[in-house]
């Protein structure tokens, strides 16, 4: 277990490495003169020459990016051109938005996705079972930003129950707030939803082949006890790994549900830093998130050796 | 390493055999796709919108970036069945140009992903070692970050345009196909036939190329089938933020994102661009599940 734990977290490591010399390389992509991008085009002298000196960039690329490296590892990922403010400030102030969006779109697709895939699994090739599918079909195949905008077309525009855009703290006014959240997360849970149900569906079916559920029914127990007590344990083990997986699928979603539905979260900020050239804040954000989802998955890979003792024999999740 | 001169390999797989197994094989996938009336509709649809986009310039009733002041935001009528947009152009005209676009990045971003992974993960695979150890890692660090958040770095870099967008989804796309390229080919080489040749005196390209390669293509056709569609919404996703194709081009994103601000005047515009993607989508899906069926049996 501890020999899986050190070869799992040296793995991440890398991986973090990587991702953080894959982000310096980026941003020194951009053309025209490093300082000069990092501090806006209408920075002046002085502001450009605190840029260089504070990054190093008249020493070789190898220093600038230890340089850069050891500033990130203290929390300083620069600030915005336009706001002066710290990007790790302005992520703050954002994430928590995003995160909660990010909960209730992934509550909405457990909620739904277990049950029927359970459902589907237990009476496979019924009709239930072709519902299920289809509807995991269609929510593969939806644009969910096409999804968000019928959505405002139908429940806002047209019959007035949900209201289309904005955002308001929980704190305030936690009604107005989960009215305003539902939308987005329904939108934001669509495509999860599709591929948990698919996973839970397929491996319940494989689960409840296996010889202790048969087992089981041999018994005499009934199948509502044998599928809950037995057989949904290690059903659902798989549809962990798919979640951790999907996360960077939930933030790419965020980032589309945000802009349709005005939340001022994580998204939006990166989308306002592409569109005003605001550097420092795309690759902050482009660095957090890449991290974030590394740290995710390591957590979800560790939690799942200790659900499934046999992954650990093996070494670790698939090949590596 | 060294290049392939052993005549004997010949006899393994010789043209006109291996072309005549090729053959029985598509009759009989044929055969079986038959049998699955969602994947045929799904087929013949995905087919329709492959004729849309090539015929285009003459199934389109109107020029697509043709502005008139006199047809604002008109209503599906029998002049402009799609109802027409803000500027007054034929909403339909631009959802028949719009199919271009949207098949135009999904097939060659996945091209693009194909192209590049393939060979990488056939080296990872078949040579193992350093090479493989360095590009899994890369992998690793490669899919850590969400699409979006990639593609949006790439734009940011490279600027937003049609172009751009495609490689981003194809950069996007890439690791997938090593990683599947180098499991396929991990569980490929040690099989008889393929050891059989190298202990003939094959070489490695020869080996890769004529052995393994033919091997694994459906798994890799099968992938492509998934990653086509998701392309697909993957590009309209961009140029609904404006990170992709730029107007007046018409793209089914593009006019998604004009159609967001005039929900309440004319919800036509939005109808149709997310109906051709939705429909794009759920059709290559549909044939991809039945092609999954078909070429693999025995993988799935």
């Amino acid at each position: 277990m501890t020999e899986f734990l050190i070869q799992r977290s040296l793995i991440s490591l890398v991986t973090l490495l990587l991702i953080t010399l894959i982000v310096f390389t980026g941003v020194r992509l951009i053309p025209g003169d490093p300082a000069r991008v990092m501090a806006g085009t209408d920075a002046d002298p002085a502001g450009i020459e605190e840029i260089r000196q504070k990054y190093g960039l008249r020493d070789p690329i190898p220093v600038q990016y230890v340089k850069w490296l050891r500033l990130a590892l203290h929390g300083d990922l620069g600030e915005s051109i336009r706001t002066r403010e710290p990007i790790v400030r302005l992520v703050s102030h954002k994430l928590p938005i995003t995160l909660q969006l990010s909960a209730f779109a992934m509550l909405i697709a457990l909620l739904v996705a277990i049950p029927v895939g359970v459902l589907a699994a237990v009476r496979r090739n019924t009709a239930w079972d072709y519902l299920a599918g289809s509807v995991s079909l269609c929510g593969v195949s939806i644009p969910n930003f096409w999804l968000g905008i019928m959505l405002i077309l139908f429940l806002s525009v047209r019959l007035h129950w949900l209201p289309a855009s904005g955002y308001v703290s929980p704190l305030e006014d936690p009604w107005g707030n989960l009215q305003r959240l539902l939308m987005p997360a329904v939108v934001l849970a669509a495509q999860l939803m599709a591929v948990l149900m698919r996973q839970t569906r397929n491996s319940m079916i494989e689960v409840l082949s296996a010889d202790y559920v048969r087992t089981a029914y041999a018994k005499g127990l009934r199948t509502g006890i044998v599928v809950f007590r037995h057989a949904i344990r290690n059903g659902l083990i798989p549809v962990i790994t798919i979640l951790g997986l999907q996360l960077g699928a939930l933030i790419s979603g965020a980032v589309i549900t945000e802009q349709i539905f005005v939340v001022p979260g994580f998204g939006r900020l990166i989308l306002e830093g592409v569109f005003t050239r605001d550097y420092p804040i795309v690759q902050g954000v482009v660095l957090i998130t890449a991290s974030a989802y590394v740290l995710l998955n390591l957590l979800v890979d560790v939690s799942y050796s200790l659900l499934n003792p046999r992954i650990r024999v093996q070494g670790g999740r698939g090949e590596s | 390493m060294s290049p392939d001169s052993a005549p004997a390999t010949a006899v393994l797989a010789s043209g006109p055999r291996a072309g005549a197994i090729l053959g029985d094989r598509v009759r009989v996938a044929w055969r079986r796709l038959a049998r699955r009336p969602p994947a045929v509709a799904g087929l013949l649809v995905v087919l329709a919108f492959v004729i849309v986009a090539l015929a285009a310039p003459w199934l389109a009733p109107a020029d697509p970036n043709a502005t008139s002041w006199s047809a604002i935001r008109k209503a599906p009528s029998w002049a402009h069945p799609f109802g027409t947009d803000d500027l007054g152009r034929d909403t339909l005209s631009r959802v028949i140009w719009g199919a271009r676009v949207s098949m135009q990045a999904g097939v060659l971003s996945i091209l693009f992903a194909i192209a590049v992974g393939v060979p990488s993960g056939l080296a990872a695979g078949y040579y193992r070692g350093v090479i493989d150890q360095a590009l899994m890692r890369l992998t690793d660090a490669w899919l850590s970050f969400p699409f979006l958040i990639l593609a949006i770095g790439l734009v940011t870099i490279l600027g937003p345009s049609l172009t751009n967008a495609t490689l981003a989804i194809g950069l996007g796309a890439t690791p997938t196909y090593i990683r599947l390229t180098r499991g396929l080919v991990l569980a490929k080489r040690e099989e008889d036939y393929v050891q059989g040749a190298r202990a003939m005196g094959a070489g490695d390209f020869r080996v890769m190329g004529r052995h393994v390669l033919p091997n694994i293509v459906s798994s890799i056709l099968v992938q492509a089938t998934v990653s086509i569609p998701a392309a697909i919404i993957a590009e309209a996703v961009l140029s609904f933020l404006g990170l992709g194709v730029q107007p007046p081009t018409p793209s089914w994103g593009t006019m998604l994102n004009t159609a967001q601000a005039f929900l309440e005047q004319a919800p036509w515009m939005a109808w149709w661009p997310g109906l051709a993607i939705f429909a794009l989508a759920l059709s290559f899906n549909l044939a991809g599940d039945g092609l999954r069926d078909v070429l693999d049996p025995r993988d799935y």
